[in-house]
Parts: structure tokens; C-alpha cells; sequence
């Protein structure tokens, strides 16, 4: 599990290394000073990604208690995502933005998340910025690793 | 997953089918569409009409039998408590409605299994109530959904042996139990029952693992009942689970599937009838045909990898319509050595995909097992 404490120490970091990005910016590329990135920060990266996906696949499988957690209500069915999509396939995540035909929209994967959600499990509909839109869509682009991109796909 | 999945088929590929082997050439598959205009649903708007089509596709597959007669297939109900969900109450109804209203009537029914979807008592005893109005006489095997919150203890007082035999026109038909076999996976994690099953009720869980299987002593009892019967005269084996390998991290076979083989390789006419996979799902193996059947509750999505080649695919759902890619079958057995296997898909004109963007593959993936359900909740108390 990832230490909070240092975890928003190197959040904090990064910050100050941003402003100096920026301050390098303006006094040109000679100036500039990036740390380097350390495996101790990438393997915290790492950790805190699979965390979401962590989180994402126990919501995707129908998790009671991942749910409360992040105050949604996914479905009201018993359905679950993981019932039509196991191991997210057929999620197309590769595909996304676009035209979707059983939304007749030009649409985004957390729309059509929020469409499953709503009308085949008859939930409620998440906040696309919310913590579990995002860990959702951690876990279904996790699951699909190595899928070759094809946006606008049908 | 896939390296090992390549060597396994590789091997299967070896083991049942060395050169020149494959089903009887009176077995030859043939397919048709058409309306059945008897199952009409009432009157519907346009944007109904394409929604409440049921479909009929047949699949010829021939056999030697007495006199023709028909069955008829349901399985994969997956039945909640009524109160939770209706939809999957309403679907068993109409597909009752419709097997009740074959004319002529069907011989017998077969239950393919997943009655209930969390195995309780009340879901079981739904299934029967549902079922009930259905007058002919009804032939069950159980599945992973059925049996593993009480270790199959209300499905025996409801339905009896879960493996049986009996003759029927010419045609000697066997029920096997490919579920209740699974390797001891709870005991040493203490999980409650409810826990037990919400690791078998998740197709693509990790945790439950090679459940489905045959094993040795029905293997025996399989062999022993196939002593006396010509090797020529036809045999349909019903199994909840496809008796090959399709793709095992879905449990889409049965992991005993060489000595299944051993047993069947001397019968000429082998017809295996399965459900689980919920959609539609041809194969030959060695001297054996296999055909999948459609759930009455929700499609799954073909696997990844391994599609039997000779599987036409059944067409992409509607996921907004829970009557898309889902229903029952009948299969006819005629005096003509034939027997169809007719895919009675609600919603659809078209059962079988028509273009390649029909296929839900038509978007190719890679895709990664779960990984929550080997965490949660036994490492963080
Ligand atoms: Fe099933
Ligand atoms: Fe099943």
C-alpha cells in the first residue's frame, strides 16, 4: 500500500520542480533544472495507478463495499459491468472518442460508462471527475494493455 | 496466459484431431434463417419492430433416429430473487410461453444450467415456479451458479442426480454434471458460503480456478453406459460446460477434456449440447460436434482468443435492449437423419453476424485477468 505521508511529499516536489520548469522557461534552456526521476518515485507512481485500478476492478465486478467507499451506486439490478464485460473485454477503450451509435453521440469512454451504468444496470449516473469514473477507467485501460489504439472504431 | 493457452490448444489440437478424423459425414452442418412468423410479439412501433423480431436460425446436424420429434433447450437463467430483478424473471417467462407453444409440442425440455445466479433457495425455487407452467417433461444438470453456496444441496432436493442417461427414438441422450468438482479453494481461506459462490458466480475470477470437470467415476459411469450402444447409433451428451477447450480462464471447457475423448472416440455420432458460454458456438472435435447455446439472461462476449474456427458468430447485442442476443432453442430430430438446432434469438433478424463489424471482435484487444479479487478482502483484514 502507498505511505500518504511521502507520497504527497513527492506530490509537493513536483510542484516546487514545476515552478522551476516554468522559471526555466523564461531564463531559457541552460537554466533549466529537472531532477531526475528516481525509481523510488516511479515505483510510487506505479503504486498509486494500480491502487485505481485496484479500486476500479472491485467496482467493475459489483464490490458493495467499493462502492460505498466512493459513494456510487452502480447498479440496481444486481448487475454488474463485469457481467457483460469480463476482464473489461469488449470495452474498446482503444476506440474511444467516438460516434456511438447507441447514444447517437460523439462520445468519450466515461460517457459511455455513465450510459452502462444507467441503462443496462440502472444505476445512477457518476461524476465524470469523480474518483470512480477515474478508477473505472484505470482498471478497463489497464485490462486492455497492449490493445492497439483505433479511435472512432465501430 | 496466452503462450500457455497456444501450447494447451496446440495439444488439444494433437490428441483429437490427428489427421482424417472428424464427426461422421452424415453430420454435416448446414445452416438457415428464417421468421417464425408464429412467434410474432403482438404489434409493434418501427423502432419496436427491429427489437421484438425473434429469430429462428437452424443448424442441421444429422442423426440416425427412430422417428422425428423435437426438444427444446433453456438455460443460463440466471434467476435473482424476484424482488431484485424482473428482467430476468420476464425473459424465462416469455421463453416458457414460447417453448409451451411449439406445435408440434416438444418431446422433452432440457435445463441447461445457471438456474439461479447466487445458488440461494429462493432463487432455485423461483426457477421451478417459473418452469412449472411448462407441461412437458424436464431434464436438468446443474451449474457453477447453482451449486456453490450450499454445495448443490437444494439443487439435488429440487432436481435429483445431477447426471443421468436415458433413450429416446433411436437416440440414447446423457446429462452430465461438469460443475461440482471444483478444487477446494475456500476451506483454507475460511470463506463464508456466500463468499465461496461470489467467487464462482464471477466468470472471470481468479480465485475459484479449473472448476469445471467431469471426472474419473462419471467418466466410468459414461463409459459404462455407452458399453452397450452401436457405435454408430447417435448420442447427445447435455453438459453445462463445452467438453473441449475454449478458453479455461472463463472456464470455457472442461479440464478433463483428453479423457472425455478416450471415452467418446469410438462413437461415430457424438452431439454435444452445452450452455454457460451464452452465445452461439459450434466446434468439432475428433469425432464429436459441439454446439453453444444462448442464455435466456444476458450474452456473454466471445473470449479473447480461441474461437473455434468453424463457429460462425453470433451477432453483436444491443446493450440497451435486454431481449437482444439472448433466448432458447429447439432441436428437431427428423426421420431424415438430421437434426437442426434452431437458434430462437428475441430481437433479432439476424442471429449470425453479416459483416465482420458485426462481430463483437471486430475490435481486436489484448486483454489482462483481474487482479482485485486475489487481494481482497484476505490481505487487508
Ligand atoms: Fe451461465
Ligand atoms: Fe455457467
Amino acid at each position: 500500500m502507498i505511505n500518504t505521508p511521502t507520497f504527497l511529499c513527492i506530490l509537493r516536489r513536483s510542484t516546487v520542480a514545476g515552478a522551476v520548469v516554468a522559471a526555466a522557461v523564461v531564463l531559457g534552456p541552460a537554466s533549466a533544472n529537472k531532477d531526475p526521476v528516481t525509481p523510488k518515485q516511479l515505483k510510487l507512481y506505479q503504486e498509486a495507478f494500480m491502487e485505481e485500478v485496484r479500486k476500479g476492478d472491485l467496482l467493475f465486478h459489483g464490490d458493495a463495499a467499493m462502492a460505498e467507499q466512493l459513494g456510487v451506486k452502480l447498479s440496481t439490478t444486481g448487475w454488474a459491468c463485469a457481467m457483460c464485460h469480463p476482464m473489461a473485454s469488449d470495452t474498446h477503450p482503444q476506440a474511444f472518442p467516438k460516434f456511438q451509435a447507441s447514444m447517437a453521440k460523439f462520445a468519450t469512454l466515461r460517457d459511455m460508462i455513465n450510459w452502462c451504468i444507467e441503462k443496462p444496470n440502472q444505476g445512477e449516473k457518476i461524476d465524470p471527475e469523480s474518483e470512480a469514473m477515474k478508477a473505472l477507467e484505470a482498471y478497463i485501460t489497464w485490462s486492455n494493455t497492449g490493445s492497439v489504439l483505433v479511435p472512432g472504431k465501430y | 496466459m496466452s503462450e500457455e493457452l497456444d501450447r494447451i490448444r496446440r495439444e488439444m489440437h494433437a490428441v483429437l484431431q490427428p489427421p482424417g478424423v472428424r464427426p461422421d459425414d452424415s453430420l454435416q452442418i448446414t445452416r438457415r434463417t428464417f421468421i417464425h412468423r408464429s412467434l410474432l410479439f403482438g404489434a409493434a412501433s418501427v423502432g419496436q419492430t427491429f427489437a421484438w423480431w425473434p429469430l429462428l436460425n437452424t443448424i442441421d446436424v444429422a442423426h440416425a433416429a427412430e422417428a422425428p420429434f423435437k426438444f427444446a433447450w433453456i438455460s443460463d437463467t440466471h434467476l435473482y430473487e424476484r424482488s431484485l430483478n424482473t428482467r430476468f424473471v420476464d425473459k424465462v417467462v416469455r421463453a416458457v410461453q414460447e417453448v409451451q407453444a411449439m406445435d408440434p409440442p416438444a418431446d422433452f425440455l432440457i435445463f441447461g444450467g445457471d438456474l439461479a445466479q447466487l445458488g440461494k433457495i429462493e432463487e432455485l425455487e423461483l426457477g421451478v415456479e417459473l418452469l412449472k407452467d411448462l407441461k412437458i417433461k424436464k431434464y436438468y444438470i446443474p451449474g457453477e451458479h447453482d451449486w456453490y453456496l450450499d454445495m448443490g444441496k437444494k439443487w439435488g432436493e429440487l432436481f435429483g442426480q445431477p447426471n443421468w442417461t436415458f433413450d429416446h427414438k433411436g437416440v440414447r441422450f446423457i446429462g452430465l454434471d461438469t460443475v461440482s468438482r471444483g478444487p477446494d479453494y475456500w476451506t483454507a481461506k475460511k470463506m463464508t458460503p456466500e463468499e465461496r459462490m461470489g467467487h464462482m458466480a464471477t466468470l472471470d475470477g481468479t480465485v475459484a480456478g479449473a472448476w469445471a470437470g467431469v471426472g474419473r467415476e462419471q467418466l466410468d459411469w459414461m463409459q459404462k453406459t455407452l458399453a452397450d450402444w452401436d457405435k454408430s447409433k447417435p448420442i447427445v451428451i447435455f453438459s453445462h460446460n463445452p467438453l473441449y477447450e475454449y478458453y479455461p480462464p472463463w472456464n470455457f471447457w472442461v479440464r478433463d477434456w483428453r479423457e472425455v475423448n478416450d471415452v467418446l472416440k469410438p462413437y461415430t455420432k457424438v452431439t454435444n449440447i452445452h450452455g454457460h458460454v451464452h452465445q452461439v458456438l459450434y466446434n468439432e472435435i475428433g469425432s464429436m460436434r459441439s454446439i453453444g447455446m444462448l442464455a435466456t439472461s444476458w450474452p456473454w462476449p466471445y473470449a479473447p482468443e480461441g474461437v473455434p474456427k468453424l463457429t460462425k458468430p453470433m451477432i453483436r447485442a444491443d446493450p440497451g435492449d435486454h431481449y437482444d442476443g439472448v433466448g432458447w432453442e429447439t432441436v428437431n430430430v427428423n426421420a431424415d437423419d438430421k437434426v437442426d438446432v434452431e437458434y430462437i434469438m428475441w430481437g433479432r433478424k439476424e442471429v449470425f453476424v453479416q459483416s465482420p463489424e458485426d462481430h463483437d471482435k471486430s475490435i481486436g484487444e489484448v486483454i489482462r485477468p483481474r487482479i482485485a479479487d486475489n487481494q481482497y478482502p484476505w490481505e487487508n483484514p
